[in-house]
């Protein structure tokens, strides 16, 4: 038998075992689930390098994993956090079943690592690495892991949704500006996005579902759900992160720990609560930036989200429901504001109803709902702010501060609101009236007109107030003239700069 | 000078004709091209670069700090093996001129491999920083790829000695006692003297003058940049403390005002500050204003440091280049030194272990801080005590000396950082590395390599 001859039979043979031994290890394979002895399950259509981590270093993972564990704590300590996102993505790989993992990683990005920079987009870049490292790669491998949801969604409810970080209101700019380019409208279609017909559709729909692991089909259940929400802000995504993980809590019931349930619904209440305090996008052309206002179309959801919350956690249930009647509190102020009387007095009844026995204002036990109108309610909360004393200048400021709050209102569209500034603008100078009565023209202020004149003068100076396209706004708004245009400078000379840092002697040059 | 020449490029051809040259060229390019693609970065041009500094230049050292310890067992420890040498130890060549023969072929075949990696590095950040957009080439020329000098406020010690002196002297005096520590009273007593260098209560602030020196004169229209790190005692809801911060000297100086800064304690931070806010005299002067609710520690160690532009990339990287090449040099003695002495498997393995030593002494020096090699126990403060402690922890501190020469220098760590490696740097990294210590295993190879008897039967031959 010639050389080559016998190097061609072996190779067959080699090809012949190796066939015969994959057979073998499917049977094997099937034997294991079969007996149970499958602890973790293999990874499926895992890239090359994560597959030879997990299979081929066998136990020695851990050791490594633990070594890069170490660096990276190491490196840590020295402010070195250049290296900390190949780090974690290593730890991960070498331990992707391992789901503490993925969230002590997500966490120290997201909390620890991101605080540590003083520029907010430094901090931005740390607290969506955070969330990639969740979301992209720690639920690719961990589908049914309720604690990679819950962290999820209570990155959204608290790292981007609360101001406990001074960064919070870069980050909520930052997520709108990339949301935005999902959903270009105020209130997106998501039927379009989910059956997308126009090529802009189909690739803000690829966007959606490739760059941020959202399925438009789930958002629409989720929307009809607990919405309309701001699909803009961060609470609409901790609610949906927190939903897809009560969706796989009941898909793997033996898999739940009630602990765990309890915390996602925990993140569906409070952002709900939190989408309804300022749950609504308004743009403000004047000062290009966004601004918040309350989501007053999720209230009956939002309370609903609370009963139900207060009925599955039965250890929790004195707790729920007191954030439940703040929350009633709130949503009666805010509808009163908004000039929805009605509205507020179907809460207020609402309230009234179920927690007759409960004051409504802080530190006045015999202020219960039978005993006090809505009006009287919302001026107290009002006066809440103002102080007991009464004093004239801080009264007039309040109520002057309503009246601006009316015309900003007005001016970007906000209607409602504007009239119920106006409306508890009034209803604060009345009570104030009522109170100082007896002292005369001692502290008397001038008419709500009279107040609301000064301040809409105020507003409309060319130098002192509004930028001048609020103004033409408000002109119009009005039925005021045009504005005469002002004199052009003698010079080219760049206006004199305010409010810089330049230093004093640089900036008198 | 003619035969030690004649050794080294021996060993040249031994190398290309064992294709080593190819093969470690090979690698060292495959990392630098490769490398870029695998890593993950923080997003960040500047972030990108220093992980591409550190990963590749770490790797080109681990590279050749193997090849070099390998090849340095190999190519003696063979040769006296297969009895090859003796062709040469025949020759009218001195023992001494055959080890640093090889040695200084070697070291050029490091410098070739060395230079050939260390450019393509080079040309790869170059490039990629002209791809960026100006704002990011600009932070990477200013913060990175730039060689920064650094200036601290003086040293207080001597006014800290002077007053914790005066003050325990005053204590004694006023509260005698027999039995007192009195150690341990006149560390309480500093801490306390330099506390008050340190700590800025809520609603004060801190000067700081911090003299620049000889470079202060060729700084003038150049950006600053200041580098501070505070500690605090108390947690804030965000987690971090509001910074403000005013520089310059009314009528001596420009004036700069900075903040609100909303920064976290225990970490550095790093911010720039506008040209001209030196005096004449080369002093910055600075003041931060706490306007927080907390107490803030700024140690005087590291909490304070102006950083300013000292000269270009390249020089620096060439200069951070030399002291890898300094490192090479004593692994080649290590490894030239065991294998005058031992079997090629046995030095390349002692010359591993004396890598692996010196790369692991946090052990060692937490002997040496603790003073015992026994149980200690960090929540009381208290350790054991051993027999051995009197020989081995004496053993350890040498140890922790010599290999501390050699660790001082991290120009891997200065070039990702943007910070100075000068030429005094380099100078005494060839002094400590190469002449000291790379001398001393050199000097003791060379007197085994004279003493042995090439001629006796060799291992298995």
């Amino acid at each position: 038998m010639s050389s080559n001859l016998k190097k061609g039979l072996l190779l067959l043979l080699a090809a012949c075992l190796l066939v015969g031994s994959s057979r073998v290890q499917l049977s094997l394979n099937a034997d294991r689930d079969k007996l149970g002895l499958t602890r973790l399950q293999p990874l499926e259509n895992a890239p090359p390098v994560l597959a030879f981590t997990t299979v081929a270093l066998g136990g020695f993972r851990g050791l490594i994993s633990n070594a890069l564990w170490i660096r990276a704590n190491d490196l840590q300590e020295e402010d070195k956090f250049f290296e900390m996102v190949q780090l974690a993505d290593w730890i991960t790989k070498l331990e992707p079943h391992f789901v503490q993992v993925w969230l002590v990683q997500a966490w120290n990005m997201a909390y620890n690592i991101s605080v540590k920079f003083k520029d907010y987009p430094d901090r931005w870049r740390w607290v969506e690495r955070g969330i990639m490292l969740l979301r992209d790669d720690g639920l690719r491998w961990n589908p049914n892991e309720m604690l990679i949801y819950r962290e999820l969604g209570w990155f959204f409810q608290h790292k981007m949704g609360q101001n406990l970080d001074d960064g919070n209101m870069y980050y909520k700019q930052q997520w709108a500006n990339e949301m935005a380019v999902v959903f270009d409208k105020k209130n997106p279609n998501l039927d379009d996005l989910i059956h997308p017909t126009t090529a802009d559709q189909t690739n803000r729909s690829k966007i959606l579902r490739e760059k941020y692991k959202m399925k438009p089909e789930v958002m629409k259940e989720v929307d009809q759900k607990y919405g309309p929400l701001e699909w803009r802000l961060p609470e609409a995504h901790a609610i949906y992160w927190a939903w897809l993980g009560l969706e796989q809590a009941q898909k793997n019931p033996a898999k739940i720990k009630q602990d765990d349930l309890i915390t996602l619904h925990r993140v569906v209440y409070q952002s709900m609560q939190m989408a309804f305090q300022r749950g609504k996008l308004v743009s403000n052309p004047f000062a290009k930036r966004f601004e918040f206002g309350p989501n007053l179309a999720i209230i009956p959801k939002v309370s609903s989200a609370y009963e139900d919350a207060s009925e599955e956690d039965a250890n929790n249930r004195e707790h729920i429901l007191r954030a439940h009647r703040n929350f009633l509190r709130d949503a009666v102020y805010f509808l009163y504001n908004h000039n929805r009387a009605a509205d507020a007095k179907f809460w207020w009844n609402y309230m009234a109803k179920k927690y007759p026995e409960k004051n409504v204002l802080d530190g006045i036990p015999t202020s219960l709902p039978a005993t006090l109108t809505v009006e009287q309610y919302a001026v107290a909360r009002v006066q809440e702010d103002v102080s007991e004393t009464m004093s004239r200048d801080r009264v007039k400021s309040v109520i002057e501060g309503l009246i601006v709050n009316a015309y900003g209102s007005e001016a970007i569209g906000e209607d409602e609101r504007a009239a119920g500034y106006k409306l508890l603008a009034r209803q604060v100078l009345a009570t104030y009236e009522s109170k100082t009565k007896s002292r005369g023209e001692a502290i008397a202020m001038s008419t709500f007109e009279e107040m609301d004149r000064e301040v809409f003068t105020r507003l409309m100076d060319t130098e002192q107030g509004v930028p001048i396209e609020m103004r033409a706004v408000l002109r119009t708004i009005h039925g005021l003239p045009a504005e005469a245009p002002t004199a052009a400078p003698s010079t080219n000379a760049p206006p004199a700069a305010a409010g810089t840092n330049a230093p004093a002697a640089a900036a008198a040059k | 000078m003619q035969r030690v020449l004649a050794i080294a490029l021996l060993t040249w051809k031994a190398a290309l004709r064992f294709r080593l040259f190819l093969v470690i060229s090979s690698l060292l390019l495959a990392t630098v091209v490769l490398l870029p693609m695998l890593i993950k970065d923080d997003g960040t041009a500047r972030g990108f670069t220093q992980i591409l500094l550190t990963y590749t230049l770490g790797i080109i050292a681990t590279l050749l700090g193997l090849s070099t310890l390998w090849l340095a067992c190999g190519t003696l420890a063979r040769d006296i093996e297969e009895c090859q040498i003796q062709m040469i130890a025949t020759k009218p060549v001195a023992r001494w001129q055959i080890w640093v023969g090889k040695w200084v072929g070697l070291m050029t075949l490091n410098a070739a491999l060395l230079v050939i990696s260390g450019s393509s590095v080079y040309l790869l950040l170059q490039w990629r920083a002209t791809r960026l957009p100006a704002a990011e080439q600009a932070i990477l020329r200013n913060e990175v790829l730039v060689s920064r000098g650094s200036a601290r406020e003086r040293s207080f010690d001597k006014e800290i000695n002077e007053q914790t002196e005066k003050l325990l002297i005053e204590r004694v005096q006023k509260y005698p006692a027999d039995r007192v520590d009195m150690v341990e009273v006149r560390k309480q007593i500093r801490e306390q003297v330099k506390a008050e260098l340190q700590v800025v209560p809520p609603g004060a602030f801190r000067p700081w003058e911090i003299n620049l020196g000889a470079a202060a004169a060729h700084l003038k229209d150049q950006p600053l940049y200041v580098r501070v790190k505070f500690n605090s005692a108390q947690k804030s809801v965000s987690g971090t403390f509001d910074a403000l911060w005013q520089f310059g000297l009314p009528q001596k100086t420009q004036m700069y005002r900075a903040g609100p800064m909303s920064l976290a304690p225990d970490t550095f931070h790093e911010f720039q500050i506008p040209p001209n806010l030196i005096d004449e005299n080369g002093v910055l002067t600075f003041a931060f204003i706490n306007s927080n609710d907390a107490t803030l520690l700024f140690p005087l160690e590291d909490g304070m440091e102006i950083l300013y532009r000292e000269g270009g990339f390249l020089m620096n990287y060439v200069r951070g280049l030399g002291i890898i090449f300094c490192w090479m040099a004593l692994l080649c003695a290590i490894g030239l030194a065991s294998a005058s002495l031992l079997s090629f498997p046995v030095a390349a393995f002692f010359s591993l272990s004396l890598l692996a030593i010196s790369l692991s002494t946090g052990t060692i020096s937490n002997a040496v801080t603790q003073g015992t090699i026994a149980d200690y126990d960090s929540e009381k403060g208290t350790s054991g005590s051993s027999p051995a402690d009197v020989i081995v922890i004496p053993m350890f501190k040498a140890t922790l000396k010599l290999v501390n020469m050699v660790k001082e220098f991290s120009p891997v760590e200065a070039l990702s950082t943007g910070r100075s490696i000068t030429w005094g740097d380099l100078g005494r990294a060839f002094a400590q590395i190469v002449l000291g210590m790379g001398g001393t295993f050199a000097l003791g190879g060379i007197l085994i390599l004279n003493r042995r008897e090439l001629a006796t039967a060799q291992g298995n031959q």
